[in-house]
């Protein structure tokens, strides 16, 4: 009876690693898990302001493997933003992540093995939205007033280069951690006598609940902040095709993107997270699309994060060194804009952000 | 001298007798011998000991991320670095402030209700069916109701420290004075004791290391209770630091963060220990 057994689970094994090896192209099952270092109002699984969340909402990346039965394709959306995003690469639970430049730079710094394949939504704003009855107009009047930052994303960061540019530290404001959606509920109830935050504050402003009295939007673009697509280290030695082709997609929903014609569009695919299309409106009002869905890894993208790091560690956001020279490869972007007839789409601009002479 | 009075003397000496006794035998043993008390704190330090040596040789085999589990030596850097800055005198000040104030206010108010429920049966009959109701729910889910009430400063979290310290307080109270053998309470009987007597000469020495234990089980709560809360809406103080070390991804600081709140609860409720004993030498040299 035993051996009965024993032998039908063979022969079922067998059976199993036949058909297996039938089908073409991956011969193992994988799971390319994408880890989004944002997530839509009230918990909806959508990410909005730069193309990878254009490529998730049009199911892109599902369509180019969609040949491939043995590839699935799994999203997260993190609550706790690029922090969290960083606990679930060092835990090994996602291969590729959609990260701002802050939360990556410290993650790196604490060792953590990725390739940044792509840009992914650059030059992003930071709005500051206060209390109507604050009686704070300027930036200066921050000091020591209780103002909610949502810590370790790259706001912090962006919020500190502000904060520099008028004589303060983050010592002067008593800063409390809050994640966007409590933000914007202490707003509401007055716990808070300002937050700093994303462009959804234009939509709070509207409402009455708050007013937005500064934002980096037409001041020096070195206050923006970037964000990236990055991989394990692991997973791009073991499946470069399977990274080729992500960013192919990638780069085909950048290009998307980027095309003004489409950009009411755009900012409907966005509004699946929640946050209504005007305020992409308002926020990419006056800015070629182009500028800030890029995917070009070029010498403004380095040379930003080059920036941004010997920042941090000047505010004491991180300790001890991060080199950033080896954890650009370029060559996945490169070769999808070959290969997709796109050279000379996007603008290569130098690390003063400066666009270099076309034909590069 | 009547009779009554030479009873009361000797139930006193009596409970004298008990009480030194006691201290006596904790007298002896600190005199047996330093070597006994070095034994002692050694055997205490084995399993913290044992406990490090394995977050050492994980970390250095790296059997665990090092994002995870940093190097228990960049643990001892960072400590150095905030103490060095005076950042963590900074934070643990306030934190060891917020205790204080959260706890005076708990325990104060929790020895009023137990001795209260102690006392009258009525009271207890009134009071602590839906006492015992309110404090199931834990600190944690008291958090967005006071939030509401008084907003998210300072006394959101001296309310929710209080909380925390008058459960214990409160049910050990009661049951320390419920708990005096009614022999005891007989014997003021029968020398005439007053209320007050009877309270101040009986209850209270009687109760006071079930109270004891209250007090230091809520001065642990108040304790746990501050981190819940700094964790959640703070611009300082060692939860405040957890938080920060968690969103920029510096363990080593939220490590750091723990370490330094075990030490100082550690040491808090050491030293209600030494007021407990003294509390009770004194009752017995006293009387």
């Amino acid at each position: 009876m035993k051996s009965i057994l024993r032998l039908s689970v063979a022969a079922a094994t067998s059976l199993l690693v036949g058909v297996a090896t039938l089908t073409p192209a991956f011969a193992e099952d994988i799971t390319v898990r994408f880890g989004f270092a944002q997530v839509g109002v009230g918990n909806r699984q959508f990410g909005s302001g730069n193309s990878a969340a254009i490529a998730h909402a049009q199911g892109l990346v599902e369509a180019e493997f969609k040949d491939d039965p043995g590839v699935k394709i799994d999203w997260s959306f993190f609550k706790g933003a690029g922090p969290a995003v960083n606990e679930a690469l060092a835990n090994d639970q996602i291969d590729f992540a959609l990260h701002g430049d802050l939360p990556a730079i410290v993650g790196r710094s604490n060792g953590l093995k990725t390739k940044i394949v792509a840009a992914n939504g650059l030059r992003a704003n930071i709005y500051l939205a206060v209390l109507p009855n604050s009686g704070i107009e300027r930036i200066e009047d921050l000091k020591g007033r209780k103002i909610a930052q949502f810590r370790g994303t790259n706001l912090q960061l962006a919020t500190d280069k502000v904060l520099a540019a008028h004589g303060l530290t983050e010592r002067d404001v008593r800063f409390i951690s809050m994640d966007f959606a409590t933000a914007t509920a202490a707003l509401a109830s007055g716990d808070i006598d300002g937050a700093f935050g994303q462009a959804d504050y234009l939509g709070l402003e509207k409402q009455g609940v708050a007013r937005v009295i500064y934002s980096t939007k037409g001041d020096d673009p070195a206050f923006t902040r970037h964000s990236h697509v990055h991989v394990t280290e692991k997973f791009e030695q073991a499946h470069p095709e399977v990274v080729a082709r992500v960013v192919k997609v990638l780069v085909k929903a950048a290009a998307w993107a980027s095309d003004e014609s489409n950009r009411d569009a755009v900012f409907e695919t966005w509004a699946k997270s929640g946050i209504p299309a005007e305020t992409f409106r308002a926020d990419y009002e006056g800015q070629a699309l182009k500028l800030r869905n890029t995917p070009l890894i070029d010498d403004f993208l380095i040379s930003a994060y080059r920036d941004q790091a010997e920042r941090a560690k000047q505010y004491r956001l991180l300790r001890g060194e991060v080199s950033i020279d080896d954890w650009f490869e370029p060559k996945y972007v490169d070769r999808a804009i070959k290969e997709l007839g796109l050279e000379g789409y996007w603008k290569r601009y130098d690390a003063h952000g400066v666009a270099e002479v076309a034909g590069r | 001298m009547t009779n009554l009075d030479l009873d009361r003397v000797a139930f006193e000496a009596a409970v004298a007798e008990r009480y030194r006794l006691s201290g006596r035998r904790f007298g002896a043993r600190a005199g047996a011998g330093v070597a006994k008390r070095a034994g002692t704190i050694a055997a205490a330090l084995i399993f913290p000991a044992s406990l490090f040596l394995v977050w050492q040789v994980a970390s250095l085999f790296d059997l665990v991320p090092a994002q995870i589990l940093p190097d228990p030596r960049l643990v001892l850097a960072t400590f150095r670095e905030f103490y060095d800055t005076g950042d963590l005198a900074f934070h643990a000040r306030i934190s060891l402030l917020r205790v204080l104030q959260g706890f005076a206010l708990g325990a104060g108010a929790g020895l009023l209700l137990g001795i209260a429920m102690g006392l009258s049966r009525r009271v207890r009959e009134f009071v602590e069916p839906l006492f015992l109701a309110l404090a199931q729910v834990p600190a944690l889910g008291w958090i967005p109701l006071v939030m509401l009430l008084v907003g998210i400063d300072e006394a959101l979290k001296v309310i929710i420290i209080a909380k925390a310290a008058l459960i214990p307080v409160t049910i050990n109270t009661s049951r320390g004075i419920l708990n005096v053998p009614r022999s005891y309470r007989e014997v003021g009987e029968v020398l005439t004791f007053g209320r007050w007597q009877t309270l101040t000469r009986i209850l209270a020495p009687a109760s006071v290391p079930t109270v004891f234990t209250g007090i230091r089980y809520g001065l642990t709560n108040a304790w746990l209770a501050l981190v819940a809360v700094e964790l959640l809406a703070s611009s300082e103080g060692l939860g405040y630091l957890m938080v920060w070390g968690r969103q920029l991804f510096q363990l080593d600081l939220v490590i750091m963060a723990m370490i330094v709140v075990g030490v100082i609860g550690f040491l808090l409720d050491w030293s209600l220990g030494l007021v407990e004993r003294r509390l009770q030498r004194w009752e017995a040299a006293g009387s």
